[in-house]
């Protein structure tokens, strides 16, 4: 996968708006020990507005400010303690979880529609990352996996809130400004135009 | 944005970033897997808070870092005692402590911009498989440079919808939010070109 | 200012360079739609201020100057050098500016942003960091050198923008509405900066007549096409008639 300089200003915005998101609209249940916060919004976004690779690695960008020290995480957390702590898991999923809504929004190069979105940030943005969060956090907690997983549901409703809301906002992006999706999708002729004369 | 390192002269704060970073992995992973019983458990936090005390940070410092790990504990520690019997869900939650504890050590020992260093050159073996390292060096540096920029923006945001009498949601929130930071991201990229970064 | 004319490499025949923008000919097509066509003008003048109205086909004037949009058709020549077949010559020769600052910082603090410049030019780190601390001082930022440079005010940073192409030492400036997001004073600080400080070749895009007033040539588009070129008084003169 070659990304062009265009592409990394796109990776770059995109890794400061999951960090921007942490800041105002951080939704505390549980406080942040599993990061429950408009973040995940932003990494279904991510690969739901970028695509599967650009979406990605945003993520990844993300998370190696957050290693670094800087107290990107929502609720001013960062350092390389997320990494060895309960929610580590959560985070590495993020990356799969943003890779894979990618690939299923714009399966086969095509304009995202609504059910593939919802599907997408239901199973890239949930599902992929409780399968990876789930495990790790057992291991490190050394809870047995299906308490572990049971006790995870918790946070399920607030996740199927922001997959609603992560669609709603990814379809009206594409109405508003197809641009934004740069030219991994194949752009109608009419919209592109519109989009593209300054 | 402020980093989560403090300045000092310690043997810990001179400790090359690279190679603190991989000894902290390998010490992490061996305590979570091995740290099993409440006296190695005892035995590694004597360990880590003499390491606190060797860096130069008193018992203050040492409370402090705890008190920003009270959701981690809180939930770690109801989860555990849900499904497990007391003793062990509390051994369980001290180990996890105990293994934050000392990734944070690391966070708040090394220069931000060492750490950055250190990840551009564990990258380099990924080459391998056409990963850049210098690539996500500069991708990682526009992101803090952008992070301000879209920051203000989502404030600007906020305030003119609560100017017209809205009440900022989410969803109107972020729309806007991804429109600006990704025209933005457009003209980042004209820069770069422009700049001769292709 | 006392800086140096950019070294511009005589012609192998011992002429004397070319400073001229030679257009042939040139049409830019984006995306199925022709927002250029059939430009053919030579401009040999240092001062050069491009008008017209919006969607005139002025910016595109200057994004296939700076290298961000290829011509679709004819061809351009900057001080001799074709645009399309020695492109990575003539991006080096060009610098670019905008109007908003924030979307021109790259790297996060000021030194380190003027310095990003100078990247892949085979210099040493102390041949950087002196030609950094010259710059930032020449353009009064040296006090803020590591400065976070969103903390900047608005004429600051374009202030730097602008260092940032400078210390490069291009022969060509190309600046696209470089004042339409500053207030009055720093409006005249780069205004003055562009037009009587610097020695290179300057091409103003602008909607400031007053600033285009000052230029020695002015060029105007309408609808895409070249409208006409002239003195700037007189093209001045007929464009507000024009607009009513």
């Amino acid at each position: 996968m070659k990304f062009d300089v265009r592409d990394l200003a796109r990776i770059a915005v995109f890794a400061a708006i999951i960090a921007v998101l942490g800041i105002p609209g951080a939704i505390p249940i549980f406080g942040n020990a599993v990061p429950i916060t408009a973040q995940t919004l932003g990494i279904m976004l991510a690969g739901a507005v970028l695509g599967a690779w650009r979406g990605a690695a945003a993520v990844v960008v993300f998370l190696l400010l957050v290693l670094v020290g800087l107290p990107l995480l929502s609720g001013g957390h960062g350092g390389a303690g997320v990494f060895v702590g309960p929610s580590a898991g959560y985070l590495f999923g993020w990356i799969l979880g943003a890779f894979v809504t990618g690939a299923i929004v714009h399966a086969g190069h095509r304009r995202p529609t609504w059910w593939r979105t919802a599907l997408g940030c239901v199973v890239g943005g949930i599902l992929v990352i409780y399968a990876v969060g789930v495990p790790v956090q057992a291991f490190v907690t050394h809870l047995p996996l299906g308490a572990t997983a049971l006790s995870s549901t918790v946070f399920l409703p607030g996740d199927l809130i922001k997959a609603v809301v992560a669609t709603l906002i990814t379809m009206g992006l594409w109405r508003a400004y197809p641009r934004a999706f740069g030219d991994q999708v194949r752009v109608t002729p009419a919209a592109k135009v519109d989009a593209t004369v300054r | 944005m402020i980093a989560l390192y403090r300045p000092g002269t310690s043997p810990l704060h001179r400790l090359p970033a690279g190679p603190k970073l991989i000894a902290l992995m390998l010490l992490a992973i061996a305590i979570t897997v091995f740290a099993s019983n409440a006296w190695y458990i005892a035995g590694a936090s004597a360990l880590v808070v003499a390491g606190y005390f060797a860096a130069g940070f008193g018992p203050l410092e040492i409370l402090r870092q705890l008190w920003t790990l009270r959701w981690i504990v809180a939930v770690t520690l109801i989860t555990q005692v849900i499904f497990l019997p007391l003793p062990v869900a509390a051994t369980n939650t001290g180990r996890v402590v105990t293994v934050v504890m000392l990734a944070t050590l690391v966070t708040l020992t090394t220069r931000t911009s060492a750490l950055l260093d250190a990840v551009e050159r564990g990258l380099g073996p990924l080459r391998r498989i056409g990963v850049d390292p210098a690539r996500v060096g500069l991708v990682m540096a526009m992101t803090i440079t952008v992070v301000p920029v879209i920051a203000g923006y989502a404030a600007s945001i906020r305030d003119a919808q609560r100017a017209r009498g809205a009440k900022p949601r989410l969803r109107i929130l972020v729309m806007p939010l991804l429109v600006m930071s990704l025209k933005h991201a457009d003209e980042l990229g004209d820069a770069l070109v422009a700049r001769g970064a292709e | 200012m006392t800086t140096p004319l950019p070294s511009i490499p005589a012609s192998p025949d011992g002429t004397p360079p070319s400073r001229e923008l030679a257009f042939e000919g040139v049409g830019v097509d984006l995306a199925g739609v022709t927002v250029l066509r059939d430009v053919t003008v030579t401009l040999p003048q240092r001062r050069i201020a491009v008008i017209g109205s919006n969607g005139s086909g002025k910016s595109t004037f200057a994004r296939l100057l700076g290298g961000l949009v290829a011509p679709s058709r004819g061809r351009v020549a900057v001080h001799g050098h074709d645009l399309v077949a020695e492109r990575k010559q003539v991006l080096r020769m060009v610098g670019s500016v905008f109007s908003n600052p924030d979307a021109q910082i790259i790297m996060p603090t000021v030194a380190e942003d003027v310095a990003f410049s100078l990247r892949r030019r085979g210099l040493t780190r102390e041949e950087v960091a002196r030609r950094v601390t010259a710059t930032l001082e020449r353009y009064g930022l040296a006090e803020r050198a590591d400065a976070p440079a969103h903390s900047l005010s608005g004429g600051q940073k374009q202030l730097l923008a602008l260092s940032a192409v400078l210390i490069t030492e291009p022969a060509l400036i190309v600046a696209d509405e470089p004042t339409a997001l500053l207030d009055g004073r720093n409006s005249r600080l780069i205004s003055a900066l562009l037009l009587d400080e610097i020695p290179q070749q300057l091409v103003l895009v602008t909607h400031d007549l007053e600033l285009a007033a000052r230029c020695d040539v002015a060029v105007r588009f309408e609808d895409g096409r070249l409208f006409e070129v002239d003195d700037p008084a007189p093209v001045i003169a007929r464009y507000r008639r024009d607009l009513g």
